[in-house]
């Protein structure tokens, strides 16, 4: 069966480990279970302080206008959509068949590879046009009451951080995003070509 | 099933299968350990469409497949010469060697012999890897041939 005179399968089973115990596991499994839902608490912590801090400011200084509350409502959808995202992406997106076969795995792994990417670029703009319209209109209500050229200058500060963030730190997000998925998707796309090799 | 007898079953095999993927011992032993957590997980699942065996393979691989994703973005460089190696290399056990041998091949052909030398059926290994039962036969020839030139070239075999 052996090519030559090595007998490979004497020296595959030479190799020999010793077997961790089933409480060994255990523990592992625990503390992988104990770290996601650390996770979770911590997401939905975050979002509800955010929430409610929105919310006292609402109650607290009592907006007029119903611009400054569907800005208010805007900023705290924007930051519920980056929270959950970023997290979601550990769960729902990486759920895929583990007991396909490795062609199969290796076509669901490359979909869902463009799938992250895809949500992580939808949500990233999402965010940050949702917040920017948020702030524009949540600033209106305090700006109409200061002098013009205050309230110019409230906009064009909140105006050019908007810009910083939209036009330099949003598409090197997607840049390096972009890089490391093309890696992964070129290794996956390399065993592919591998498995078809006649 | 209970995934005690599973366990114990087939430690040793999803070991030296992660073992030959990678061969980094402590590497190989966590890969093992993510293995058995996820059929932990999905035994529920479990529909007795395929054998126990290659239904546990099938994870097994796939989860050495996915190890891309963790793995750092540039892979490790080779030893540039062969001649620092081989003094080192000569003292190794023979087996060690074996499983330096197959890491060094295209991740398709490790997890195709890791599997034959574990001595699952061929046509079991066609149903864990996706392919024909035929290209699996001449591909684990291939790997064979190429595993025994490398022995060769060491003065071994």
């Amino acid at each position: 069966m052996d090519s030559g005179n090595i007998n490979f399968k004497a020296l595959w089973s030479a190799q020999k480990i010793e077997q961790p115990t089933l409480q060994n596991l255990r523990v592992r499994l625990d503390d992988f279970k104990k770290s996601n839902r650390k996770k979770i608490i911590i997401t939905n912590s975050l979002l509800s302080a955010t929430a409610l801090f929105i919310l006292f400011i609402w109650v607290y200084y009592q907006p007029q206008l119903i611009t400054t509350k569907i800005g208010i409502v805007l900023i705290i959808l924007a930051i519920a959509i980056f929270i959950i995202s970023s997290s979601q992406n550990l769960n729902v997106l990486t759920r895929i068949n583990e007991a396909e076969n490795n062609q199969q795995y290796l076509k669901n792994l490359l979909v869902l590879k463009e799938r992250q990417h895809f949500m992580h670029t939808t949500m990233l703009n999402a965010y940050f046009s949702i917040l920017s319209a948020g702030l524009a209109l949540y600033m209106y209500e305090y700006t109409s009451r200061m002098a013009i050229h205050w309230a110019l200058v409230a906009y064009v500060l909140t105006g050019s951080w908007i810009s910083v963030n939209w036009f330099y730190l949003r598409p090197r997000q997607i840049r390096k995003e972009r890089s490391k998925t093309d890696d992964i998707i070129s290794r996956f796309e390399t065993i592919q070509a591998q498995l078809n090799q006649e | 099933m209970v995934f005690e007898d599973i366990y114990k079953e087939y430690w040793q095999k999803v070991f030296r299968l992660c073992m030959g993927y990678t061969n980094e011992y402590e590497l190989a032993q966590d890969m093992a350990q993510e293995t058995f957590i996820i059929v932990w997980q999905q035994l529920p699942k479990f529909r007795n469409e395929s054998s126990i065996g290659t239904w546990l393979f099938r994870i097994a691989t796939n989860s050495c497949l996915r190890q891309i994703e963790k793995q750092s973005r540039y892979p490790k460089t080779e030893m540039p010469t062969n001649l620092a190696e081989e003094q080192q290399v000569s003292q190794e056990p023979q087996f060690q060697l074996l499983y330096k041998f197959i890491s060094e091949l295209p991740e398709a052909d490790r997890i195709i012999i890791s599997l034959e030398l574990e001595d699952v059926r061929q046509s079991d290994i066609a149903h864990i890897v996706g392919l024909s039962e035929a290209n699996v036969r001449v591909k684990i020839h291939r790997i064979k041939d190429k595993l025994t030139q490398k022995f060769k070239e060491h003065g071994l075999g």
